[in-house]
């Protein structure tokens, strides 16, 4: 489920396990958010780098909640993952060498993010699309996904409803694999597209998947003041510079040693941080300067970031400062995992940004993140095919499509109701406010009664389009719903963490607690509401340290 | 400073081709920024006025190719367009679907035939198993070949330009610009071990019937310039195979003419298009022309200054490849 390039890295391993596979999405894959990520990927494959640097890099950068053994995994998958997208087709930036160019990232010791250009995401996308498109499976395009089907401990398929003509199906598998992104748009500001509303991870929560440390969200420091479109950390690795209304570099304040390029967490904290106590520019935001690296440069580096600002800021970043200030961008958590994709559910897996194996912890690493796609979707998908040849053959009846179907039919017979955006509007509101990138349990109470309050309005949520094709009124309803579910599990998740580490600051209690909550959150459905217990942080050879960058 | 509102009146073409019923335009008036995108402010229709108002979208940042459409009867991304130079322009904003592509409800287009064509390209490496790619690390390639993809890596596959191509519209065994972008995008690149194969197959499967208005160019909202690509194609096409289709041999012909005498031979041109049996065909109309334009039949002159010609072909051409 999802077409990104966890999903599609997933069906080319199972189909090349020769499984028989199906994609499903709600988009065309070459439209997935994948191809919105635009600065680089990760892999250690230089002379001068190594891959324990590059380890060491993501261990400190999770601020010591990712699983080490993931981590180490993950790393040594990286120089033979970057290689195989290469042979695939990827069309990289290369160096006068003809090898493949590299630059800084924020967080890392080394200049180790391969990229291309600044729209990384979208040419792995086209070269895995085009490597998938020589096999055999089949393409459910433009379908929505409304239930994961677990029966006896094991998952027995999906339901899900085709858009042109509003006919649901139930599809019986082996194996199911979560791969459908982000759910960004809990919040109303975010880099990520409208698409990003965790249908999949909502699924798997509701068909009792455990959802691991969601309450770790990642704003990205530069996004575009009134869009939230994203502005690459490639742009500082290329050089540029954050300065507040006085004209002072400030980064030096926060990390004196890597300025610009610390950690995700760190810049967007500083950020805030200057706004908050007058420092920004009116209207609060501050500059993101690249005009001294040059127009040669900003055109051929960061074409598309020119663009954007151009198109959707109305500046043009080689004669001015671009006006940013941070949103939301990331989820660290996700569905359960472990290394080989599995859940705690026989047949389900999940990979990607949906997934949590986890390896960012508290906050992920820019360029990370590609990576993670590739390389846990391989894992997922050869885990998935493993399980399918072996496993018996799944039951799926007609009551499956009935039971999901009938609350969808009660949406669209309500006579009177609210809207689902309406109810999304608020949803985002409340998160922006009360769950953003400082938190404290005042805000973090009132954001889960506001979300509790949110969630009984969705009871009554009203589709009025009655129509069978397309009805993107529906599919607003279905995404909204699904989005309360993972917001109320964000918001339990920070209220229990009374901790800071990472992308979760708690103002009331701004230490990192490792004796304490150096652990997983683990969340399952009840009821009541979600249910928290904790897991043990996988730990090989990097001891806790105070994170300075 | 806030900025000043403009009234947007927002023409929407509204059909759902399961209901039946006519198309039918709904007008819609919202006050918004002039810099809001066209997109926004069909989002804020769909939040605000009319959520059955149907369209594809996603990214809202020009990346994921969803939100093509037609914008005051050009193809554009909606998220891209600003309202305001639109209104300022047309005094209103009239909404369609994409050309070329069949309607399934509003906004919403069938793409069955865009990616159809795309597929035909083969979009995809293909190699050698006699020269495999190198193992464990990552094929050579200069910042100066990369430099050859132009600007194809930035195709989102939004179809624009698909959409404004009089060829698609005329003969629906075009591949439309994407596609040939796409397959200059493999022709360059040299991983790939299918370049003279790729070039002689595309010169039966619709090459040549690229107009060259260059519409797809001004349509791409990303200046992946196919038109430019497609020119490409027909010049390596040509140095490759040369003359072997009624396209090549009409392009080499035509600029054998004027290297020669500064001007079309047009009976000659027949000939060299169409070869003897084919201009017998083509009698008849020919004989039409010339009722009406006797000089035809003449052989043209070399025209005065045709020595200027000859420095332009120098010039532009210095070693002719495909044309001898």
């Amino acid at each position: 489920m999802g077409a990104g390039l966890a999903g599609q890295r997933a069906a080319l391993a199972a189909v090349e396990a020769r499984r028989d596979v199906a994609i499903i999405s709600k988009l065309h894959p070459l439209r997935s958010h994948s191809g919105a990520a635009q600065g680089g990927i990760n892999a250690a494959v230089g002379k001068e780098d190594s891959v324990d640097t590059h380890i060491y890099d993501t261990v400190k950068g999770s601020d010591y909640l990712g699983d080490q053994d993931a981590i180490e995994f993950f790393c040594r998958e990286a120089g033979p993952t970057v290689v195989e997208m290469e042979h695939y087709g990827t069309i990289f930036s290369r160096a006068e060498d003809g090898s493949l160019a590299r630059r800084p990232f924020g967080g890392q010791g080394f200049p180790r993010t391969i990229y291309a250009a600044d729209r990384t995401g979208l040419a792995l996308l086209q070269a895995l699309w085009e490597r998938l498109g020589t096999e055999h499976f089949t393409l459910y395009q433009e379908w929505d996904l409304t239930n994961i089907v677990v029966r006896e401990g094991r998952v027995q398929g999906i339901v899900a409803f085709d858009r042109r003509t509003g006919q649901f199906e139930g599809i019986a598998a082996k194996s199911v694999i979560v791969a459908t992104g982000p759910a960004g748009r809990i919040y109303g500001r975010t880099t990520n597209a409208h698409t990003c509303t965790g249908d999949g991870v909502a699924a798997a929560y509701d068909a009792g998947a455990l959802l691991k440390d969601l309450e770790f969200v990642q704003f990205h420091p530069t996004a575009l003041l009134e869009s939230g479109i994203l502005i690459t950390e490639g742009a500082r690795g290329e050089g540029g510079i954050l300065k507040n209304v006085l004209g002072e570099r400030f980064m030096g304040k926060y990390a004196p040693h890597v300025l610009d390029l610390a950690s995700r967490d760190v810049v967007s904290r500083a950020i805030v941080t200057e706004v908050r106590e007058g420092r920004g520019f009116p209207g609060d935001f501050v500059h993101l300067e690249l005009m001294h690296l040059g127009k040669e440069r900003i055109e051929t580096r960061l074409q598309e970031i020119c663009d954007f600002c151009r198109n959707f800021a109305g500046v043009d970043p080689v004669v001015s400062p671009i006006p940013i200030f941070p949103a939301q961008h990331y989820m660290m958590g996700g569905v359960g995992t472990n290394i080989r994709g599995e859940t705690n559910i026989a047949g389900l897996y999940a990979a990607g940004e949906a997934a949590c194996v986890s390896i960012h912890g508290a906050n992920r690493l820019g360029g990370n993140s590609l990576l993670e796609t590739l390389v846990f979707g391989k894992q997922a998908g050869l885990a998935a095919a493993a399980h399918a040849a072996s496993a018996s053959a799944p039951e799926l009846n007609d009551s499956d499509v009935a039971d999901a179907e009938a609350p969808v039919r009660r949406m669209m017979s309500r006579t009177d109701g609210e809207d689902p955006q309406a109810i999304r509007t608020a949803m985002q509101q409340t998160m922006d406010r009360y769950v953003g990138i400082y938190r404290t349990e005042a805000d973090l109470l009132e954001g889960l009664r506001q979300i509790r309050a949110i969630q009984k309005r969705f009871e009554q949520v009203r589709v009025v389009d009655r129509s069978n094709v397309y009805n993107l009124n529906l599919t607003d309803a279905l995404e909204t719903g699904h989005m309360l579910e993972l917001a109320e599990v964000i918001v339990v998740g920070a209220f229990a963490r009374t901790e800071s580490r990472g992308a979760h600051s708690r103002v009331d209690y701004p230490s990192r607690d490792d004796a304490h909550w150096m652990r997983h959150t683990l969340a399952r459905k009840t009821p009541e509401g979600p249910n928290l217990t904790y897991a043990p942080v996988g730990y090989t050879r990097w001891e806790p340290k105070e994170r300075v960058y | 400073m806030p900025e000043k509102m403009v009234s947007a009146q927002i023409d929407v073409f509204r059909h759902d081709s399961a209901a039946g019923g006519a198309p039918r335009y709904q007008r819609f008036t919202l006050e918004l920024p002039p810099h809001t995108p066209v997109l926004t402010a069909l989002l804020r229709i769909r939040a605000e006025q009319d959520p059955s108002l149907t369209l594809r979208y996603s990214c809202r940042s020009a990346i994921c190719g969803s939100c093509a459409m037609q914008i005051n009867s050009k193809s554009r991304l909606a998220c891209q367009t600003p309202i305001g130079p639109e209104i300022a322009e047309h005094g209103r904003i009239v909404i369609e679907p994409m050309r070329n592509q069949g309607g399934v409800r509003d906004l919403v287009v069938d793409q069955t035939s865009f990616w159809e064509a795309y597929d035909r390209m083969r979009p995809h490496l293909i190699t050698d198993p006699l020269r495999p790619m190198p193992e464990g690390r990552e094929t050579s390639m200069t910042p100066a070949q990369v430099e050859q993809f132009r600007e194809t890596p930035r195709c989102i596959a939004c179809a624009a330009c698909y959409s404004a191509c009089p060829a698609v519209e005329a003969d629906a065994s075009f591949p439309g610009p994407m596609a040939l972008a796409k397959l200059y995008r493999f022709v360059v690149d040299p991983r790939d071990q299918a370049r003279q194969d790729r070039l002689l197959r595309i010169q039966t499967e619709g090459l040549w019937l690229c107009l060259r208005c260059h519409l797809c160019t001004e349509a791409c909202p990303k200046d992946v310039r196919p038109s430019e690509r497609i020119r490409d194609l027909k010049e390596m096409a040509i140095a490759a195979q040369g003359g072997t289709e009624r396209g090549s041999r009409h392009a080499i012909g035509f600029k054998q003419n004027i290297r020669e005498r500064g001007q079309l031979n047009e009976m000659k041109l027949v000939l060299q298009t169409d070869g003897i049996l084919g201009a017998v065909g083509q009698a008849g109309q020919g004989f039409k022309i010339w009722r009406k334009k006797p000089e035809i039949s003449k052989k043209p002159r070399r025209i005065e200054g045709i020595e200027e010609v000859e420095r332009i072909y120098e010039e532009l051409d210095p070693k002719p490849k495909g044309d001898r």
